[in-house]
């Protein structure tokens, strides 16, 4: 916590203290952190004197927003319009089904963050699933599930049993 | 390529610029432009536009290649787009070996077709000089040296210029309410929180052509009397970020953003803010509470927020559309553009077509143009040989039209009258596959999650909706049930606290309309005529088509399949599980849905 | 000052009063419940719905928080006007389903039952009106709840569903939920309030004469710290519960009197 008490305190400084940018506030500690940290929001909350009910209800709010770790990678399946006429519901279900995750939430072993969002802008490509900024177009539950196994384990996701989940 | 280091101080030196520029630059006879908006880019366009650039410095004739990135045309479909100047030669789905024979075919050759080609992809969206050297920001350079801000404001009322981003509210009607408002702090904003599924214009233009909504808006604030503007951007287009970002930073180095801009006492500076993830933020006082801090919950407008918004202070929000019509509005002239369109609806208007037609992106058309002209003129008709069933407009606050209303004009008005909307412009096309329940339910769903919460109607009256709506499609609806449906849908108009509550029944009510037989369907037969709602329909073997493989029976798990070789398979109705395997496994499509 | 013609009866009212301060001044009853007096207003229940005249048209507005700013005509009792409002009780019935106070309501408005199921899995019985949270933040000034999540999982929690820190026990949520879902719950073994359902509890001072609660220590702590007295004997009785204090003040006045009127003792 102590090193990240400057990076709070930075995040701060660079919006001139303004409550009001409050949600780029929590945006930059998510893209430092992979997510909000109950202790951070405390700390930033603290600074900008905003009560934590007013902190916490900004972090629930907004569907960006993560109060849990993520994972290595990051897995975004669009459920727009012509994606979902085009079958992404059904990969979603293969997808949570395969690996045990639910949208919004992160794989056990820490391998990918799964997000369902409404459309991305790109429905030519329909159905679209979006893995680490690199866009796949037309999938469907074989195809997505192809891309997610030969997803590989970082540094940061080493754990015990992360040797299980590569097998 | 100019270098845009130059800061401006007066409106004469953007015209001073351009001059310089033709006289300076050894201006390329031939120009490839290479889009790499996120369609094309996600398929390898930036990989193209090195091999262009490479091949431009090999060629050893006497020709001046140039290959520049541009923004999104909209044709997303048939990416990657290509485009060779002078001449307008318009390539579809470029690979890479294609590069080749395009240069030595169109860019040595010459050969000139002619397709259609919408303004956005004609510079380099990262390069502000490619935006000034095209004519951007001499409407900023005319309106600071020469009109009033009321003369503004006129010339924006003779154009009859409406939102663009669904409420289709007079724009200079508001910009007048706000200059008129009580305060020396104003705020103008733009909305780019386009939410609505199956619609990317906004994204098309905050990434394509970035300068035209900062123009616009330095127009609209000179106009009202404002010196802070915000741009709030969904979080999830981050090249549209991006873009804008590096459009901002390069305006302020030429000062056309900041203090004392060309020379005059208006100053003038845009802040980006990035979305959160709530579709609700698109509702102007949801998009203040987030610009302040807070939950994006919409508020009361009965003070209206020209008078009090953003912090209290009169704020004048509109769409990026709206703010990027305004530059050629006053370059042209309100008479212009009012020469373009219907009526009541001036000038053009950009739709992204997707769904089930053969060409999905976008289209930019003048204003009452029929539905059936865009969706087979310029759609390619529908896909795959199908049957047109519907085509849904104006997002999930709008509704589905049938084919007998194809002939229907798409403005502003005219939609509406169908039980639906233009909306920000969104257009999904159906075939005779899609279950119209199905659409109601998906629409009612994303409302549901989508919704604030802080209203009761919005809040239970859509989780009542989405209840009933979920039996029906599984076969559990009562006959009551469609009359509840519109008692619902009549409270949240009447009750609900804000535009995405009062108009959340728009789907259900228009599908009711016009699919009835389909609701009836689904509840007093237990079946659906679209062959979409698992165990309404069932699965049958047409012993024409069958070849008695017997890839079916052996898929099958419940062993419901019987047949042997040369002898038609055949089903066993009481056995079926109705799980689809022999379906999808057919090689003869000889399994159909009835 | 603009005229409101509400049901045919005419009042002056303050620019900027609303219809609600309009309709208690002429005795018509427009049910509320997420409304208040000392708090400012939300209007997220919907239940105070009336119709304005409009000319060629009437609109749906909430009462509390329509601003008057010129002469305007109201129907409280038309048909549009009931309809709207117990369509809104009617799917407030269906989410809070157990709520006394809500069916009282409910009666007064001629709505004896729902047509619709409880759908929804989170806090039920909670009508989100949010004054609990309203008066928290803006009378109490500790904030210690707020609203949680989007669409039917908001509801209404202190911070990260913990027990929260700022909560000073004061039960003054308690007092302002109109469906009377939150409650005071006294723990005299561990001397402490805890406020159901938030979890948060807070320490109780109690008398030092019998050992009954009397409030929770920070209420009184914050309470002291407004009030600017340095008489030593005030602060003393705070800590009696106030069957000491008539006690102690009964006690008091006999010695007062039988030291005035010698060894007589006599109570007046």
């Amino acid at each position: 916590m102590p090193q990240d008490k400057e990076l709070i305190e930075q995040i701060i400084k660079r919006y001139d203290e303004d409550t009001g940018m409050l949600i780029p506030m929590m945006q930059d500690l998510q893209s430092e952190c992979g997510y909000l940290p109950v202790e951070h929001l405390r700390y930033m909350g603290g600074l900008l004197k905003v009560p934590m009910s007013r902190m916490f209800a900004v972090a629930t709010f907004y569907s960006s927003f993560r109060l849990a770790p993520k994972g290595a990678h990051e897995v975004t399946l669009c459920m727009g319009t012509v994606c979902y006429l085009k079958g992404a519901p059904g990969i979603s279900e293969a997808i949570c089904q395969e690996f045990h995750v639910e949208p919004g939430g992160t794989t056990r072993d820490r391998l990918f963050s799964f997000n369902a969002v409404n459309c991305v802008g790109a429905c030519a490509l329909a159905p679209v699933m979006i893995v680490d900024g690199k866009y796949y177009d037309g999938v469907n539950p074989k195809s997505a599930l192809e891309i997610l196994h030969g997803l590989q384990p970082t540094e940061d996701s080493t754990e015990t049993d992360t040797k299980e989940a590569v097998k | 390529m100019i270098r845009a280091s130059t800061k401006f101080i007066s409106a004469n030196d953007i015209e001073r610029f351009v001059q310089e520029f033709h006289d300076r630059a050894d201006s390329a006879s031939k120009v490839v432009r290479i889009c790499i908006g996120t369609g094309c880019a996600a398929k390898g366009s930036r990989r193209l536009y090195e091999l262009f650039c490479e091949a431009a410095k090999r060629s050893d004739q006497d020709i001046r290649v140039e290959a520049k990135c541009v923004g999104c045309h909209g044709f997303c479909e048939r990416g990657p787009i290509v485009v060779v100047e002078p001449g307008e030669v318009f390539y579809q789905q470029v690979e890479e070996p294609d590069v080749a024979e395009i240069f030595r075919e169109t860019v040595l050759g010459g050969r000139v077709e002619r397709i259609v080609l919408i303004g956005n992809g004609r510079f380099d969206p990262t390069q502000i000089s490619d935006y000034i050297v095209e004519g951007g920001y001499s409407a900023l350079a005319k309106v600071i040296s020469s009109m009033t801000p009321e003369e503004v404001i006129s010339e924006v009322e003779i154009a009859g210029l409406r939102g663009r981003g669904g409420g289709g509210f007079p724009t200079a009607r508001k910009w007048r309410s706000c200059r008129e408002a009580k305060g020396s702090l104003k705020y103008v904003i733009c909305n780019g929180d386009e939410g609505d599924p199956g619609a990317f214009m906004d994204r098309s233009i905050m990434e394509g052509n970035p300068h035209s909504v900062i123009e616009g808006m330095l127009i609209g604030a000179y106009a009202i009397g404002s010196e802070q503007g915000y741009i709030y951007v969904r979080n999830e287009y981050p090249m549209a970020v991006e873009h804008l970002k590096t459009a901002i930073s390069q305006a302020r180095d030429m000062g056309l953003l900041g203090k004392n801009i060309l020379g005059s006492s208006f100053s003038f500076d845009i802040r980006i803010n990035r979305g959160g993830g709530a579709f609700v933020c698109g509702e102007s006082t949801a998009l203040m509470a987030s610009l302040e801090g807070r939950t994006g919950e919409p508020r009361a407008k009965y003070v209206h927020t020209v008078e009090s918004g953003l912090r209290g202070k009169p704020t004048n929000l509109n769409n990026v559309e709206t703010w990027a019509n305004i530059p050629q509005i006053i370059k042209r002239g309100g008479e212009w553009f009012a020469g373009i369109g219907t009526e009541k609806s001036k000038g053009t208007k950009v739709f992204s077509l997707v769904g089930n037609v053969v060409n999905t992106g976008l289209v930019e058309v003048p204003m009452g143009i029929t539905l059936r002209r865009i969706i087979d003129e310029i759609g390619g008709g529908i896909r795959d040989g199908k049957r047109f069933k519907a085509v849904q407009t104006g997002g999930p606050s709008g509704g589905c039209i049938p084919a007998e209303h194809l002939d229907a004009r798409v403005d502003f008005d005219e939609l509406t009258k169908l039980g639906s909307m233009m909306g920000s412009g969104g257009m999904i096309v159906m075939d005779e596959n899609t279950c119209m329940v199905k659409v109601a339910k998906y629409f009612t769903d994303f409302l549901h999650k989508e919704s604030c919460g802080k209203c009761t109607p919005c809040r239970e009256g859509l989780s009542q909706m989405l209840h009933i709506l979920d039996r029906i499609t599984k076969g559990e609806g009562e006959v009551d049930e469609m009359e509840k449906l519109e008692r619902l849908a009549e409270l949240l108009e009447g009750t609900a606290l804000c535009a995405l509550g009062k108009t959340a029944a728009n789907p259900v009510l228009s599908t009711l309309r016009f699919f009835r037989e389909e609701y009836e369907a689904h509840i007093l037969d237990r079946h659906c005529p679209a062959k979409e709602c698992r165990g309404l329909f069932r699965y049958q073997i047409d012993p024409e088509a069958c070849k008695a493989c017997g890839i079916c029976l052996k898929n099958c798990t419940v062993n419901a399949i019987t047949g042997e070789k040369k002898v038609p398979h055949v089903i066993n109705q009481e056995k079926c599980t109705l799980c689809g395997a022999c379906w999808e496994k057919c090689p003869f499509t000889a399994v159909k849905k009835v | 000052m603009p005229t409101v013609t509400i049901d045919g009866k005419r009042i002056k009212v303050k620019k900027d009063a609303t219809i609600l301060d309009a309709a208690n001044k002429v005795g018509i009853w427009i049910p509320t419940l997420c409304h208040h007096r000392a708090l400012s207003s939300d209007a997220s229940c919907r239940i105070c719905m009336v119709e304005v005249d409009r000319g060629e048209w009437r609109q749906l507005v909430t009462a509390c928080n329509y601003p008057v700013r010129r002469d305007i005509t109201v129907y409280v009792s038309s048909e549009r006007a009931k309809q709207a409002r117990r369509g809104v009780m009617e799917l407030l019935l269906a989410r809070a389903p157990e709520s006394r106070e809500l069916k009282e309501l409910a009666e007064r408005m001629d709505v004896m039952q729902t047509h619709y199921p409880t759908v929804t899995e989170s806090q039920r019985n909670c009508i989100l009106c949010g004054l609990c949270v309203r008066v928290c933040e803006e009378i109490i000034g500790q904030a210690a709840i707020g609203f949680v999540g989007r669409g039917v999982d908001r509801a209404v929690a202190a911070p990260f569903r913990q027990p929260s820190e700022d909560c000073i026990g004061c039960g003054v949520c308690a007092a302002i939920c109109p469906v009377g879902t939150i409650k005071i719950r006294i723990h005299p073994d561990q001397q402490e309030v805890e406020i159901s359902p938030f979890k948060s509890r807070a320490k109780l001072m109690v008398c030092r004469e019998c050992g009954t609660p009397i409030v929770s220590s920070e209420v009184s702590k914050q309470v002291l710290s407004k009030i600017q007295i340095n008489w030593e004997e005030f602060r003393e009785s705070l800590q009696l519960c106030p069957k000491c204090k008539r006690l102690h003040t009964a006690g008091k006045l006999t010695s007062t009197i039988a030291n005035k009127t010698g060894d007589r003792e006599g109570v007046y």
